[in-house]
């Protein structure tokens, strides 16, 4: 159990760490509000359940108090009329001199509606007065009635009998009448003696069916009439029980006290509400189905289900709103930061929603910002290490050649030789004039190629003419600028490396041409030369500097600046044979003017 | 993406909620239970020319009409068991839109394939062809018993068995159980054809012609007929009849009538547009005969036989 809740708590973590904030926040609130609502809804239900139940067997009690009053008050009318019929009309006549026809007549009209008879019997069953039919049918036995037999034997009471059919009277409209008879023994009067007699008042049945069937009980509930045996007075469907195609359960409910109970009968669960009518000992009995109130339960379920729903649906609703108000501004946050990885220059940051979501905004966008700012910042100091370090390339060219140059030219004068040091002296002169450029990195060809005339004129003073020199740029090459001072270091090299054990007819050819795009600036001597692999390594970056007796640190140096200054794919390239002499090229870009004013305006920031 | 995805959940979500939503209102009112809220005509179309033989029936009709929200109509033939006539109601009262019929056949040979064949018609007494149920009590026993009441009282003489119905199965049906009964216990029988509306002028010649001392009639008209006429010419034959009216019940109880077979006209009123309503709506239900009772005049203020005879109107 243990570990199927920490599996499930496992996966719903993993589940929360993928989802986003809106169906995070959206989520857990309509989760949480869900589960409020079903939790106040299922106790509204209970409570409706229990109150509805409450209110049942309340308005049953009421209505089956309402129905004993009137009952009561049939009764009380029924036992009236018996007063007075015993009290006002049997009391005060003798029967030998007297009739009791007009009394009883007087009162059977004045009860017409609720009687059917009223009829006085001596003790041995023979009819003395009757109204409003006064023959007995021939084979009407009255002494072996019930009622008659209960006034006889219990003489103090009035008595009650159940329904039952009049039939004692002889009727020209063979009328059979329902009634309900009450029954008391009286003493009658004849020449002054007193004897035993039955006075009997035969109440319409109509009348009680009449006050129990204006009571309506709640949720398809009825109620019923018994005595204190459970035989049915009334019922609202008494003939189709009478007929056996309808069950009651009046014989238990005989038995129970007043009060409200469930019961279940014929497989029908309902509540029974009984309350004991006064002087008869008879029973009202009110049935509610419960399945009635189960169907009543039912469709307030479903209604409470429909508005909950429909709650949770609005609720849902509003949630998914608001959650998409807080979350949209994070993820377009999110979605700028995005784009700002993966580089985009032009990325808005909006700044909207909460404050808190706001401020965050404001907070990467002045990030953004001042980011932006040391970037740039970076680059003008990564290009103006850049410079520094072309500054630092170029500035290594000099001091050896000047010193070797300017002592060659102290020893020419001394020597005498003053044309030759006029020449050295002009030459360099010029070299350096080049050399500066007014500080241009990229200067034209022509230039390049002068200072390299300059340079050779001065070496080949200082080597006695130990080697010749050739300079050419072929056609296709005028106009086109190139980084300066790059072929000169290639010839120092060529100098000291290739000619200076040669004791003559040494050659230095410099050769300028354009192959497509480029500029191919080609240096190639007869000299010693060198083994492949080492030419191979000369430009290896990874190799240590190795000072050489030249003006510099040569070819490393000019293919170090070309790369810097174009990109990788240009530079020098190194062919050499030992004994065969040595050819450098230098590929750099066919710059014209209008191209290599970048490379002007980039050096002077 | 994510968050095309998270709207398309959130509509899904609002979607089941909102069908959610319309499925609690809607679903409750179609699984309804409760009894049907339209009212259902039904057309009672009798053999008789009134309904005063009938009314015990029409008692249980109305109370069955009142609880299961159904119109009734209750319609009586110009001339008694006029089979003609009663099928041109049955049919006219399909047409003006009757949802069933309740009939108590003329005759048992009505040429039905003149009715629509969905129409729904229950009838009483005998089972009318094409009928979905008849409400009854079992002819042959009917006929049997109140027989073997008489057989227990014969003394002499034939036994006049009376047809007032020749047509109606159940009249035969009682009669031809009587007359078998009768003639197993050894009691001579005579039978004669007469219609209940002539019985009454012409039982007192039948009854002589016959030398009968006991006369059987097998429906309540006849019984009516039967026993006014013996009133009427102070016969002294015994009368066996069918019904349980209040005039019926007054003869009993003055001896003009010794035994009729009552069964509970109420009950079978009641059921009959009961099973026409059941039937309308496709319920199954029970089709056993209704129970009967042989009844005299000494024994008809018992209890039992008071609930059957004079019905309670509640």
């Amino acid at each position: 159990m243990g570990r199927v809740l920490k599996g499930l708590a496992g996966r719903v973590a993993r589940r929360y760490r993928s989802m986003s904030i809106q169906m995070v926040i959206s989520l857990s609130f309509t989760v949480v509000a869900v589960v409020g609502m079903v939790f106040m809804g299922l106790s509204l239900v209970l409570r409706f359940s229990d109150s509805s139940q409450r209110l049942m067997v309340e308005n049953s009690q009421r209505i089956l108090s309402q129905v004993n009053m009137n009952m009561d008050s049939y009764l009380r009318r029924m036992m009236r009329v018996s007063d007075a019929m015993y009290y006002r009309v049997i009391k005060n006549a003798d029967l030998a001199e007297d009739s009791l026809m007009p009394g009883m007549e007087l009162l059977w009209e004045e009860n017409r509606d609720a009687l059917v008879s009223i009829a006085v019997f001596d003790g041995t069953g023979q009819l003395i007065s009757a109204a409003p039919l006064s023959q007995l049918k021939p084979s009407a036995q009255p002494g072996s009635g019930q009622w008659f037999r209960d006034a006889m034997n219990k003489m103090e009471n009035l008595h009650f009998s159940t329904p039952h059919i009049q039939n004692m009277f002889q009727d020209p409209d063979f009328g059979y009448p329902w009634v309900v008879s009450l029954s008391r023994y009286v003493q009658l009067t004849r020449d002054g003696k007193t004897e035993s007699g039955v006075l009997l008042v035969d109440m319409n049945f109509a009348g009680i069916a009449r006050v129990c069937s204006s009571a309506e009980l709640p949720n398809d509930g009825y109620l019923y009439l018994i005595d204190s045996d459970g035989e049915l007075i009334y019922h609202p469907r008494q003939q189709l029980i009478y007929a056996g195609l309808l069950e009651e359960n009046n014989l238990a409910a005989a038995g129970y006290p007043d009060g409200s109970r469930p019961e279940e009968f014929a497989g029908q669960n309902r509540y029974v509400t009984v309350k004991t009518v006064g002087y008869t000992g008879w029973k009202l009995v009110g049935v509610v189905p419960q399945e009635s109130l189960r169907e009543a339960g039912r469709e307030m379920a479903a209604f409470g289900l429909a508005l909950l729903l429909f709650s949770v649906l609005l609720l849902t609703f509003l949630n998914f709103r608001i959650s998409a108000y807080i979350s949209d501004p994070i993820r377009r946050l999110e979605q700028s930061v995005k784009a700002l990885e993966a580089g985009a220059e032009s990325v808005e940051i909006r700044e909207d929603g909460c404050y808190e979501v706001r401020r965050l905004g404001h907070s990467i966008s002045s990030m953004v910002s001042t980011m932006r700012h040391l970037m740039e910042d970076i680059i003008q100091q990564e290009g103006q290490k850049r410079r520094n370090e072309l500054e630092v390339l170029q500035s290594q060219i000099n001091p050896h050649f000047l010193y070797n140059t300017l002592d060659s030219v102290i020893w020419m004068t001394e020597a005498g030789r003053y044309e030759e040091s006029i020449q050295m002296v002009t030459s360099l002169a010029r070299l350096f004039r080049i050399s500066l450029s007014r500080g241009r990195s990229v200067i034209p060809l022509t230039d390049e190629l002068e200072h390299a005339r300059h340079y050779m004129n001065i070496q080949q003073i200082r080597y006695k003419n130990q080697f010749t020199s050739q300079i050419t740029a072929l056609p296709g090459t005028e106009g086109l600028y190139t980084l300066k001072l790059i072929v000169q270091p290639i010839l120092e090299n060529a100098i000291y490396h290739g000619m200076s054990s040669l004791q003559e007819d040494g050659v230095i050819s410099v050769t300028a041409r354009r192959e497509g795009d480029d500029l191919l600036i080609q240096i190639a001597d007869n000299g010693m030369g060198m083994r492949p692999e080492v030419a191979a390594s000369l430009l290896d970056e990874d190799r240590p500097d190795i000072r050489t007796t030249g003006s510099g640190i040569g070819v490393r140096n000019v293919h170090q600046r070309i790369r810097l200054t174009f990109g990788p794919q240009y530079g020098l390239s190194i062919s050499s044979e030992p004994d065969e002499g040595t050819v450098v090229t230098i590929r750099v870009p066919a710059l014209d003017e209008q191209a290599a004013r970048p490379y002007q305006r980039e050096e002077s920031l | 993406m994510k968050k095309i995805r998270t709207d398309f959940i959130q509509l899904l979500i609002l979607l089941a909620l909102g069908v959610g939503v319309i499925l609690t209102l809607v679903l409750p009112g179609l699984g309804d239970s409760r009894p049907r809220q339209s009212v259902t005509s039904i057309s009672v179309i009798l053999r008789d020319t009134d309904t005063t033989l009938w009314s015990n029936t029409r008692l249980g009709m109305e109370q069955a009409a009142g609880e299961l929200r159904v119109e009734l109509r209750f319609l009586t033939l110009s001339q008694t068991n006029d089979a003609a006539q009663q099928l041109r109601l049955m049919t006219q009262e399909l047409e003006q839109g009757a949802n069933a019929l309740v009939v108590v056949p003329a005759s048992d040979v009505l040429p039905g394939e003149d009715l629509p064949t969905d129409a729904v018609v229950v009838s009483l007494e005998s089972l009318l062809p094409g009928a979905a149920t008849v409400v009854s009590p079992d002819n042959d026993s009917l006929g049997r018993q109140l027989a073997q009441a008489a057989a227990s009282d014969w003394k002499s003489g034939p036994v006049l068995l009376v047809q007032t119905a020749p047509e109606n199965a159940a009249m035969i049906r009682r009669l031809a159980a009587a007359r078998q009964a009768l003639e197993a216990a050894g009691v001579p029988v005579t039978e004669v054809t007469c219609t209940a509306v002539d019985l009454e002028t012409e039982l007192e010649a039948l009854v002589t012609a016959s030398g009968a001392r006991q006369v059987m009639t097998f429906e309540p008209s006849a019984t009516v007929s039967a026993a006014a006429a013996k009133e009427k010419a102070s016969l002294q034959a015994e009368l066996y009849g069918v019904g349980a009216t209040g005039r019926i019940a007054a003869w009993l109880e003055q001896g003009t009538i010794t035994a009729v077979a009552a069964w509970s006209e109420f009950a079978a009123g009641y059921l009959a547009v009961e099973r026409a309503v059941q039937t309308l709506d496709g319920q199954s239900y029970g089709t056993e005969a209704l129970p009967f009772t042989i009844l005299r005049g000494e024994d008809m203020y018992e209890p039992d036989n008071q609930k059957l005879l004079f019905p309670v109107m509640s």
